[in-house]
């Protein structure tokens, strides 16, 4: 198929429809806050639509949605100017100990997720969210792989220490 | 992957956002000002930038020839006092 028919076939509608859980998650789970993450996600999408006609295939469309997500995920973390909004030790400890499988575990790891500094973050958000491999964060992140590979590594190993100071383990 | 790898795919899962979205976004499409506005918006900011830079020039023109007008007056004034003392 010739690029002008497949750009002809991009829609619009069709691309939010397609990709708005991915953009709106991956702003949310960074910034672990519900509203300006919605807010950020339809600036991703009008800037979507400001670009089209660049975006040559429904793949590509995917890709550079990511990319602008996460980049105004990064950016908005900055302008806000401060780390996370709770710290690693203020993540309230559970009345009752969450086990695995525990919806309750679920918040206390996406709590525990928001205290990570931005780079690890967003490394264990595509890593995690996405389903991601390494090389491929590397490249929508604009890190070396290295980098990554050692954001996620130490991430896994900070959560799984806090989680078993707080008890919390494999059922 | 191991129980807290898991654990995180679960946790980190997408989500959708909240009913209706895409009309939100839609609606802010219909009230982004038009592009022809926006590039004569441009025009008109780059002329009027353009008239007040002459102005500007034009003040600073005028009071160049202002202060000449000054120290040649006074140099005038000068020559002819001295013009007077020398008659006298």
């Amino acid at each position: 198929m010739e690029l002008t028919a497949v750009r002809q076939a991009l829609d619009f509608g069709e691309l939010m429809r397609e990709h708005q859980a991915m953009v709106f998650s991956v702003l949310w789970h960074f910034l672990h806050d519900r509203d300006l993450a919605e807010e950020l996600a339809q600036d991703v999408f009008l800037s979507l639509h400001k670009n089209l006609a660049a975006i040559e295939t429904p793949a590509h469309a995917g890709f550079w949605l990511r990319k602008v997500a996460v980049q105004r995920a990064i950016d908005a973390a900055r302008k806000r100017s401060r780390r996370p909004q709770v710290s690693l030790e203020e993540v309230a400890e559970p009345s009752v100990r969450p086990m695995a499988g525990d919806p309750m575990l679920g918040g206390m790891l996406r709590r525990l997720i928001a205290t990570l500094p931005e780079g690890p973050r967003m490394a264990m958000v595509l890593r995690y969210q996405e389903d991601m491999d390494p090389a491929d964060i590397a490249e929508t992140m604009g890190i070396p792989l290295g980098t990554v590979k050692s954001h996620i590594q130490r991430s896994l190993g900070l959560l799984r220490e806090k989680l078993e100071r707080r008890g919390v383990g494999e059922r | 992957m191991d129980w807290l790898e898991e654990e995180l795919k679960q946790a980190l899962a997408r989500k959708e956002p909240r009913d209706g979205f895409d009309a939100r976004v839609r609606a802010r499409l219909q009230h982004r000002p038009p592009r022809w506005l926006a590039v004569a918006a441009a025009i008109v900011v780059t002329i009027g930038a353009g008239e007040a830079w002459q102005q500007y020039r034009g003040r600073q023109a005028k009071e160049q020839v202002m202060t000449a007008m000054r120290i040649t007056a006074s140099q005038l004034t000068r020559v002819q006092v001295h013009l007077k003392e020398i008659e006298q």
